[in-house]
């Protein structure tokens, strides 16, 4: 079954007006129109008559979670949610950052979406691979079944098959295509800090220079302090100008830490973000 | 003079450039085409739209070291670092940017304020224009005829080049560019049939069409300063932002910059490195106090300095329709869109 991204804009428009009316929001976080239509844009819809210029199409990729934490806390709001978005909810959640209670989730069942930039179809080698969101107040279209399942951590083959030394040289030319301009870290939904570690001068943690040191320090702390927090939308890699593969390094990550601590990041509001929760029976496998 | 060269033969050009000078041009790489200073003529690849960096960074690299130094040694102990400057040859510069130096020079050489970096390697540099294939339409992301710039204007190029089937017809525009094509005996002597399809095709690109609207310089600027405070406009126009650099990076005309210090042991580095008004830090005063930190204050920024103060100062749009800053954009965002809609408001 084929998705149907004219039914979920008619609805999306049609929640967002209705949410907006009643006021049980004050704004919907969704998509509207861009330059053309391969080139939609996060939108944000504030009064009802703003709901008409809400648009859902394939190349809809943004996660709009990462809008939410721009706005005052206690702001109630909508936010339109494929399955990776809603890990990231859940993952802001979990790290206090916006309570359950002021969020309206309406889910988006999706497979086929397109990088509007490259015109590739997404799929589990840069994203996490799941059709329907994982958390949504209502569900825009039908639930995804029947399409192949593939595990995210498929494409670190060839990456696993490294060694240490392979893999140092592998990021460092990756890494030295970097320009610094942070796409990357501003389209994440968990790069919340302020200040970045890197904006800091006082002290100092790394160059501001678009060179092997300097790059090396901001994409490996940046990597790792997603450690255990990575939902795996891929946004890092797709806002990247030159395109850097960074989901592999998040993915990696991510796998790891499933493999020691037996949890997914973003999956239940429940539970609580691994690295910051202790249990008795942790691996000390990190340690070795 | 016009010259001929069969387009497969751009590596015998390159390698003779290469004998005279430094040679910068597009090389093709991972994520797409880049100028790059050239090590093997075979790199030199034609076959390209548009380049992801703009050509500026010939002039005005991202890293610019200044002075070095030890940490703990009296500054009197400094030295500050040679500009090695030798001929060099910026090959294959589509015409909206060619416009970009110009409107560059007037920052980095034009108030009287000399940049000595710029200024020294522009006068080293020997330019060479390329025009837009007219076969092809434009890129929806594009809007330099909008801005009045041809696909195909020779203006600013110091030797000017035009594709024509499997040949590349090359046209001296400036004595720099006269004496410098005499003097390659590569390119042969064109006929008067290429002649007429150089100049054909110049007159064709003033016509190649990019976007509808047209921009009137004044009429926009004032329609900005009118819009200044009206936040409701910007919040609306910057909802998508996310306040990263992309857009300022890949730019022709932006210049920002900051100095900084960078150590790595002992051994530091005075140097300047671009910064971009769409970061946070950008304005932030040592007091702590910081006069942008929303993310419309920024975008509105970066759009009226472009399309409002730069025109009220200079006379000119700060803008040369690349389409860069559209094309890379992470959330889609579109200057000229922007644009439209100040006008309409």
């Amino acid at each position: 079954m084929a998705i149907s991204f004219k039914q979920i804009e008619d609805k999306l428009k049609t929640e967002a007006k209705g949410l907006l009316e009643t006021g049980k929001v004050s704004l919907v976080l969704a998509y509207g129109k861009g330059y053309d239509e391969k080139h939609p844009m996060p939108y944000v819809a504030r009064r009802p008559s703003d709901a008409d210029n809400i648009v859902f199409n394939e190349f809809c990729t943004h996660n709009m979670a990462r809008y939410m934490v721009r706005y005052p806390a206690g702001t109630k709001m909508a936010v339109a949610v494929k399955a990776a978005d809603s890990r990231a909810v859940i993952q802001l959640i979990q790290e206090e950052k916006v309570k359950r209670e002021d969020l309206v989730l309406l889910g988006i069942p999706a497979y086929g979406m397109k990088n509007p930039k490259t015109g590739e179809t997404i799929d589990s080698k840069t994203t996490c691979g799941l059709y329907n969101p994982v958390l949504y107040d209502v569900l825009l279209g039908e639930e995804v079944h029947g399409q192949p399942v593939v595990s995210p951590y498929d494409v670190l083959a060839q990456y696993e098959a490294m060694d240490k030394e392979a893999r140092f040289a592998f990021w460092k030319k990756e890494l030295d295509k970097c320009i610094r301009c942070y796409a990357c870290r501003k389209a994440c939904p968990m790069c919340y800090c302020d200040p970045c570690f890197i904006d800091q001068n006082k002290p100092k943690w790394g160059e501001k220079s678009p060179e092997s040191a300097g790059n090396l320090m901001y994409h490996l702390t940046r990597f790792h302090h997603l450690a255990g927090r990575c939902i795996d939308c891929g946004e890092c890699s797709r806002a990247c100008p030159v395109n850097i593969p960074l989901y592999l390094f998040h993915k990696k990550v991510a796998k790891d830490c499933e493999d020691m601590f037996g949890q997914a990041a973003g999956m239940s509001v429940e539970d609580k973000p691994v690295l910051v929760n202790f249990r008795v029976d942790d691996s000390d496998k990190i340690l070795e | 003079m016009l010259k001929k060269t069969a387009i497969n033969k751009a590596t015998e050009l390159a390698a003779a450039l290469m004998e005279k000078g430094t040679l910068i041009a597009p090389v093709k790489e991972d994520a797409g085409f880049n100028f790059r200073e050239i090590s093997d003529a075979k790199q030199v690849d034609l076959n390209f739209h548009n380049t992801i960096i703009s050509p500026k960074s010939a002039f005005f690299p991202q890293t610019e070291d200044f002075v070095r130094y030890q940490t703990g040694k009296s500054i009197l102990e400094a030295t500050p670092v040679e500009l090695n400057i030798k001929p060099a040859f910026l090959f294959g510069v589509r015409p909206c940017d060619v416009k970009s130096f110009e409107i560059m020079d007037i920052h980095f050489s034009g108030t009287g304020l000399v940049d000595p970096y710029w200024q020294k390697r522009r006068e080293a540099t020997t330019v060479f224009g390329y025009a837009f294939d007219l076969d092809k339409p434009a890129e929806a992301e594009e809007f330099y005829q909008t801005l009045g710039i041809g696909a195909a204007d020779p203006e600013g190029s110091d030797i000017f080049m035009v594709k024509k089937d499997n040949d590349l017809l090359m046209k001296a525009i400036t004595p720099r560019g006269e004496k410098l094509l005499t003097g390659l005996n590569i390119p042969s002597e064109a006929s008067a049939d290429d002649e007429k399809y150089f100049d054909d095709t110049v007159a064709a690109g003033r016509n190649f069409k990019t976007r509808s609207t047209c921009v009137d310089a004044r009429a926009t600027a004032k329609k900005f300063e009118d819009l200044f405070h009206n936040t409701d406009f910007w919040e609306k126009m910057s909802h998508a932002c996310l306040s990263c650099g992309a857009c300022t990076f890949v730019c022709p005309t932006c210049y920002c910059f900051d100095i900084c210090d960078e150590t790595l042991f002992s051994r530091g580095t005075r140097r300047r490195v671009w910064d971009a008004c769409m970061f946070t830090d950008f304005t932030l005063e040592a007091s702590g106090h910081n006069p942008r930190t929303k993310v419309y204050q920024r975008l509105r920024q970066k759009v009226c300095h472009k399309y409002s103060y730069h025109v009220r100062k200079y006379g000119v749009i700060s803008c040369v329709g690349c389409g860069r800053c559209t094309r890379y954009c992470p959330v889609n965002i579109d200057i000229f869109s922007i644009v439209e809609e100040a006008v309409k408001a």
